[in-house]
């Protein structure tokens, strides 16, 4: 993939790396490039080479196009091999997901499409009931993949996403894995409470 | 003993069989587990990938309730309950701020300072006690799992206290030495499962499950032994795909560390497994106990 070169522009990397380091809470300043997270990384033999280390690099030298759209920010598993192995505790598990965030408060689709669905099918399944119920969440995961197939009018996917699902479900209900019971939490009206405090926060 | 428990929401759902096990295998070491009430869920990995205020927050608020009870010690089975309420336990002592912002909405107010352990870490100690020494051991013969700990026991997105050795834990192996069973030594008992991302990248996931699978049976072990629902859940339920894919002819039970130790204190088949609504197949009973069950 030929690109242009990339034009470092000072001010606009400090911004972005500054940003960065608030949401994430490390250090990305005291990375040198010594490479143990890449050898560890569980991922990034499919990255495109794009290793811990030059994440990190991408973000101090300002390269917020790549920094937001590279397959490493997106196929991070937050596993922390990197975190445990930085000599300088850099956690860039954390990099990739304040990352991930970001690309997502701008606008930019996740390259794995259910990726926000799912986490935001069980962010708000949590908030809602106080506790997770799987076939509820699963479900609430399922209805808004399908919202946003409907949205771009792709109805053969609309139509795999039942099959796919329900060929899953059903495995699991043989294997005794599904359960019907319904639970929840009294407490939700604190949670509640909690998550209206917390909005237009960018971090804790 | 009384230990405050936190199960956690897979623990009254697919992974309800480790909650049964658990009360079970703590009870005969004479620890009564009371469960939190009304514990709340803990958002998992998924409220920090949205919100980090309430992925402090949310167990904030089962530390909380956990700290009213009096009691000393919170035991935590799951491995990314454990996770969560680590890290969220220390960003309250260290910003204290946050802590009063969340404290100021929460019946049960936190302090962040009880003692959160997970299963693993009890059972590690207990095994040390009278109690364990006194219970008439079963022999389990022939039997060579891998111990596999996946992410969440050792390595965290905070600095926390970390109970084991982060790249080599030993604390299954440990305790599965004191009820007699030898663990096989293997590369890949902490490698990624994939976790929820089999749900939204099945291919990457499979290919990191694969790697797991063929270190376990290259190096002769016969079943998997896991303290995480995500992992057993993974690493049980995807494993014919990711078999298939790679070309893997084997096929390896994947049990609760609980169901060994159980079956080790004398548990029979009916009170490990009891009712139809639990899990896991592949245990041979009659030929790891003879006839005894």
């Amino acid at each position: 993939m030929a690109s242009e070169p990339f034009e470092y522009t000072p001010q606009a990397a400090d911004v972005f790396t500054q940003e960065v380091m608030a949401r994430s809470g490390q250090n990305l300043t005291a990375c040198y490039q010594c490479k143990r997270c890449a050898s560890g990384c569980p991922v990034a033999e499919d990255t495109d080479m794009v290793t811990p280390n030059r994440l990190i690099r991408m973000v101090v030298l300002g390269d917020i196009e790549n920094a937001l759209t590279n397959k490493l920010t997106w196929k991070c598993l937050f596993c922390h091999t990197c975190g445990t192995r930085c000599p300088n505790n850099i956690k860039t598990g954390r990099i990739a997901d304040t990352l991930k965030k970001m690309a997502l408060d701008a606008g930019i689709d996740p390259q794995q499409p259910e990726y926000k669905n799912f986490h935001r099918a069980f962010f708000n399944y949590s908030l809602r009931w106080g506790r997770i119920n799987e076939i509820g969440m699963m479900g609430e995961f399922q209805l808004r993949n399908m919202w946003d197939h409907l949205k771009k009018g792709n109805y053969v996917a609309i139509l795999s996403e039942i099959m796919s699902k329900s060929t899953l479900a059903w495995k699991m209900f043989k294997q005794k894995r599904l359960h019907l019971s319904f639970h929840s939490s009294k407490g939700r009206d604190e949670i509640s409470r909690l998550y209206k405090k917390s909005s237009g926060r960018k971090w804790i | 003993m009384d230990l405050a428990y936190y199960p956690g929401c897979s623990l009254y759902q697919s992974a309800k069989l480790y909650n049964h096990q658990i009360k079970l295998v703590l009870g005969m070491l004479d620890l009564k587990l009371k469960e939190l009430e009304d514990w709340s869920c803990c958002g998992a990995t998924s409220a920090g990938k949205i919100n980090d205020f309430m992925a402090v927050a949310l167990p904030a608020r089962n530390i909380g309730i956990a700290e009213s009870t009096g009691l000393s010690e919170l035991v935590i089975p799951c491995s990314a309950c454990y996770s969560r309420t680590m890290v969220a336990q220390k960003q309250l002592q260290d910003f204290p701020l946050l802590k009063n912002e969340i404290n100021f909405e929460l019946s049960k107010k936190t302090t962040g300072n009880i003692k959160v352990s997970s299963a693993l870490d009890v059972l590690r100690r207990e095994i040390k006690g009278s109690r364990f020494k006194s219970i008439p051991l079963q022999k389990l013969e022939g039997y060579s799992p891998a111990c596999y700990y996946g992410c969440m026991n050792t390595r965290f997105p905070y600095d926390v206290p970390i109970s084991d050795n982060v790249e080599n834990p030993q604390a299954m192996e440990t305790v599965l030495e004191a009820t007699g069973v030898k663990a096989v030594d293997w590369n890949y008992k902490t490698l990624c499962c994939g976790a929820s991302s089999v749900i939204y990248n099945p291919e990457g996931a499979l290919d990191l499950m694969a790697k797991i699978m063929r270190d376990a049976v290259s190096r002769d072990a016969d079943c998997f032994v896991v303290n995480c629902p995500m992992c057993q859940m993974n690493m049980e339920s995807q494993q014919d795909n990711f078999c298939e894919k790679h070309d893997i002819k084997e096929r390896l039970p994947v049990y609760f560390i609980t169901e060994l130790i159980g079956m080790a204190f004398g548990l029979s088949k009916e009170e490990l497994q009891p009712g139809d609504d639990l899990f896991i197949n592949g245990m041979d009973w009659t030929d790891l106990c003879g006839d005894s069950v």
